[in-house]
């Protein structure tokens, strides 16, 4: 096992090159003692370290020189389950709760934000929370008493801005929907938003997907019950990582026609279209972006006049940017399916009803040559008909499903300032959540000005409102991929601005934090000149009211 | 904030109505994006490098030729316009990537001529570019969806559908060619799947249907092609695909001998792209006899007075490129842009240059040989084909001279048979709507 994980390992070798989720945090100890923070003078900061009373450990740390606002920080989903040494990518994995006071991608980067930070006189502060997994309720209990400890301990705090990564951005605008007067501001940043059914749709979409085409075995949700079932779960993430390493090598052998993987029990008419445009379905069926950290869909190797640069750029980026997001995007699935299933009692995703071509809608002629054409792609979407017994939908357990919907779910409420931060191409908190939130603001804002120009109309006098929402988007470059001299793609750069997760340079994440301090401290949103200015500084930053990504398909 | 004296309840719905009417009126009016006062500014994306490009590669530049003319001549309303180009490759992605710059960079007023069905659909899709209200005009696809204002609408047709032509091409069939063993060629994706429900429609029964996919086409693809064409004993082939894949079949057919009636799809059958893709000057006589459906005169047709005035400003204007279909297009699709900036004020916005379309577009002179369908409910362009005989120097004569048109919807409308009636040409090529 050991030494075909090290085969795999190099065959796969471009799908380790971006982190699957903000799991590392900095190494503080975290008090077992609730309220009382114990606390430490340094030379320009006090340290305060503390447990919520239900036994999350929190930091915080105040600069001398305080401006009197404190950020919290909500980290990412961390796994809830330990992982085996021997699975790849993520094997070896412990579940750990420490703190984390800022974000980043990193110990290293975390420090240097907060470092920063504490430059600017802004307090940095945040909690490791008590249980990981899909935590929203818990974590949004423990925040809300954390804020309570920290104004008791510093009285100085005047102002309060939430901002979170991923599940901690979810977390975030949960405690900005509820709690609003604890808050000054918000900035949830590559957010999950709505539900985490939402979420999970576009995980067990792909994870169905996968099975359906390229391994039955895949068990994709429904897990048993007990060691059986965390075996199965450890068991889907070793396969859905073969499936992607057997499909980058038959992509590298024949990037026109790459032969399916053994494991595939599709009929021969199937196999009869190009494996890499199954994997494409999937994942733009999914909601999985085809742009990734190193494929931009409009390129390929060599000159741009061929026809061969015309058709990677249209066929094979797409599938290998599927390949890169999606190995990313199924195993989060995988175990958020785990960990939400053991809290929800049963299984929790159910297609019985998912209409797969409607899901598609217009991408079935953008992605025409990636998917082989429109028969090609009828063709597989009429093997995923429910009609068809050789493909059996994945049947939710009702009570299960009603469990998770009472989950922490999101108005769309936008009750103080909010920057939402969102990357065009996530893959695994997709542009889509946070474009959801963005439609609630501008329903909201359409609404109160409606209402101040009725308002007008009796009183005589009239206040414009102004947006209290705004989106600062992380967009792809036009052009990004890279290839070697004998025309193979090149995976070894940093992921590009706008691909991968949580994907954020620390000059982004300060910008966030300035407008998010101005919004705070003033109650309204930068805007402008000032607005562009902070995001041309940080790079990779825009601000675009016009642009709105694709919402998530479970909304489709 | 604007606030004022509150008053008796009895004035206060006058007071309300005049302040708000106040209110707006002092809203300074603000120069639309990429209005100045003397440039309007307009881009198209096409494929003007790539497997794509032959022959599409000359629709933007002949636009460009017109505007020039046009700017040469007093421009619209003082303003020149300027028309930013910019190559996709026929990738769509790239498609996204460009229109990204014109609107976001170059800061355009709108989007003309835009090439391809999966582009603009990335585009409508990724783009935004309804939600950003701005106009995509005159798209140079036929893909019926467009026209649906609903969807898309910013975005205004001008070419008939792929699904009118095949409703077109089947009622030619039918009253000309009704015993006959026909059979046709797909490209399988929208382009293909329009035209198929419109012989579906048209009540067309094929033999043999082959599809390609898009950007597969080759001489081997094409033996493929012909072999089942000639297996089938095909007697009719409608050739549906673009102008490469039309070339090959065309080729590889006379190398093997095989002659049966063609038919070209309008879409595929512009002669520079034949003689580019088959590497052979001489190749327009491969559609000798070819029977050909067009939605506006052969860029050859020397008594055509829209043809001639384009020619005139090709000459001059467009650095010697050779005058054929793709550069009529580019010019008749300048022509509607330039009635439509007129048409849409003296300070043209986006909004009121959508609106002179929906209000006014229906007037506009256009070479199209059928009425063009703008109105406040419609984003349809022109509506009918007519039919003609390709001779051996590639130029599409009309069988019975009058031009009768076969106008159609998209949907399942009847195919009606008319006269050609269209607007004359504006004097010297010049609106003076």
């Amino acid at each position: 096992m050991k030494n075909l994980m090290s085969k795999k390992n190099k065959v796969i070798a471009f799908l380790a090159s971006t982190s699957l989720v903000t799991m590392t945090m900095v190494a503080l100890p975290s008090a077992a003692r609730a309220a009382d923070p114990s606390c430490t003078d340094l030379v320009v900061i006090t340290q305060c370290v503390g447990a919520t009373t239900d036994g999350a450990g929190y930091v915080v740390q105040v600069p001398a020189k305080f401006t009197g606002t404190l950020f919290l920080f909500s980290h990412g989903y961390r796994y809830p389950v330990d992982i085996p040494a021997g699975i790849p990518l993520v094997g070896g994995y412990k579940v750990v709760s420490s703190p984390q006071p800022a974000p980043g991608g990193g110990a290293a980067q975390i420090t240097e934000v907060a470092t920063a930070m504490l430059g600017k006189g802004y307090a940095v502060a945040g909690s490791g929370f008590v249980t990981q997994g899909w935590n929203a309720d818990s974590g949004l209990k423990t925040n809300v008493e954390l804020i309570g400890i920290l104004k008791k301990r510093f009285p100085k705090i005047t102002k309060v801005v939430a901002w979170g990564e991923s599940l901690g951005g979810f977390i975030t605008q949960g405690l900005a929907e509820k709690y609003p007067t604890l808050i000054d501001a918000a900035a949830p940043l590559c957010m999950a938003a709505g539900s985490v059914e939402a979420e999970l749709t576009m995980g067990g979409d792909a994870l169905w997907g996968l099975k359906t085409f390229f391994d039955p075995t895949l068990v994709g949700g429904n897990y048993a019950a007990g060691a059986a079932g965390y075996a199965q779960a450890m068991g889907d993430i070793v396969k859905v990582l073969t499936i992607a390493g057997t499909l980058q090598a038959a992509i590298a052998a024949n990037p026109t026609a790459p032969a399916w993987p053994a494991t595939s029990k599709v009929p021969d008419s199937i196999k009869a279209i190009p494996s890499r445009s199954a994997l494409v379905l999937v994942g733009v069926m999914s909601g999985i972006p085809t742009q990734s950290a190193h494929f931009d869909n409009s390129t390929g190797p060599g000159d741009p006049t061929a026809t061969a640069y015309v058709s990677y750029a249209s066929a094979i980026s797409p599938a290998l940017g599927t390949l890169e997001n999606i190995a990313q995007a199924a195993i989060l699935g995988v175990l958020a399916t785990y960990d939400v299933e053991l809290q929800a009692g049963g299984a929790i995703f159910d297609n019985t009803k998912t209409d797969y071509a409607a899901r598609l809608g217009s991408d079935l002629y953008t992605y025409g040559s990636a998917l082989s054409g429109l028969d090609a792609a009828s063709g597989m979407l009429a093997y995923l008909s429910p009609l068809n017994p050789a493909a059996p939908r994945a049947v939710g357990n009702p009570n299960a499903m009603a469990k998770m919907r009472t989950l922490l779910t999101h108005t769309g409420k936008i009750n103080v300032p909010t920057i939402a931060m969102g990357a065009t191409a996530d893959p695994i908190t997709p542009a889509g959540n946070v474009q959801w939130l963005a439609d609630r603001a501008a329903e909201q804002l359409t609404a109160s000005r409606a209402a101040a120009k009725a308002a007008y109309l009796t009183s005589g006098s009239y206040t414009k409102p102004a947006s209290n929402f705004m989106t600062i988007w992380q967009k792809t470059p036009a052009k990004y991929s890279k290839y070697t001299a004998t025309g193979s793609p090149d995976t070894t750069p940093a992921g590009a601005n706008g691909t991968g997760h949580c994907n954020t340079t620390t000059k982004q994440y300060l910008a966030i934090a300035d407008l998010a301090y101005a919004a705070a401290n003033t109650g309204q949103l930068v805007v402008g000149g000032k607005l562009l200015t902070t995001l041309r500084k940080a790079g990779g930053l825009s601000y675009d009211p016009g642009f709105k990504a694709s919402l998530l398909k479970f909304y489709n | 904030m604007i606030g004022s004296k509150r008053k008796g309840l009895g004035v206060i719905t006058t007071a309300a109505i005049a302040t708000s009417a106040l209110l707006i009126s002092a809203i300074p009016a603000h120069a639309e994006v990429g209005v100045s006062s003397s440039e309007i500014k307009l881009g198209i994306t096409v494929p003007q490098t790539g497997p794509a490009a032959t022959g599409y590669n000359k629709v933007a530049p002949a636009m460009k030729a017109y505007f020039a003319y046009v700017n040469a001549n007093g421009g619209v309303n003082g303003r020149k316009i300027n028309l930013i180009i910019k190559d996709d490759k026929y990738i769509p992605q790239e498609a996204i990537n460009m229109t990204n710059e014109l609107i976001l960079k170059d800061k355009v007023m709108a989007i003309v001529g835009a090439l391809g069905t999966a582009n603009n659909l990335a585009v409508a899709s990724k783009v935004q570019i309804a939600s950003r209200g701005v106009p995509s005009l005159f798209v140079n696809t036929g893909y019926s969806g467009f026209a649906d204002k609903k969807k898309f609408p910013t975005t205004f047709a001008l070419f008939p559908s792929y699904a009118m032509e095949a409703k077109a091409i089947a009622a030619y069939l039918k009253e000309n060619l009704p015993t006959a063993k026909t059979c046709v060629l797909l490209q399988n994706d929208d382009f293909g799947a329009d035209a198929a429900a419109g012989f579906k429609t048209g009540g067309v029964t094929f033999t043999e249907t082959v599809k390609y996919v898009s950007g597969t086409q080759s001489s081997a693809t094409g033996q493929t092609w012909i072999g089942k064409f000639a297996t089938a004993k095909c007697e009719v082939v409608v050739l549906f695909g673009v102008g490469t894949a039309n070339a090959i079949a065309l080729g590889v057919a006379a190398a093997g001998g095989y002659k049966p009636q063609w038919i070209l799809g309008s879409v595929g059958s512009d002669v520079t792209t034949i003689k580019a893709t088959l590497n052979n000057p001489q190749a327009t006589a491969l559609m000798n006899g070819a029977i050909g459906a067009s939605w506006a005169p052969d860029s050859a047709d020397l008594t055509d007075e829209y043809a001639k005035q384009f020619r005139e400003i090709n000459t001059t204007y467009n650095a010697g490129a050779v005058f054929d279909n793709n550069v009529m297009v580019g010019m008749s699709e300048g022509l509607l842009i330039v009635q439509a900036l007129r048409a849409a004020g003296t300070n043209p916005t986006r909004k009121s240059l959508i609106a002179a379309i929906e209000k006014k577009g229906s007037t506009f002179a256009s070479a199209g040989y059928s009425a063009l369908g703008y109105s406040a409910t419609s984003h349809v362009g022109q509506t009918g084909f007519w039919f003609g005989k390709y001779n051996l120097a590639g130029e599409l004569k009309s069988v019975d001279g009058k031009y009768t048109m076969y106008t159609t919807d998209s949907a399942a409308g009847p195919v009606v048979k008319t006269e050609q009636k269209r607007l004359p040409m504006p004097a010297k090529g010049l609106p003076s709507n």
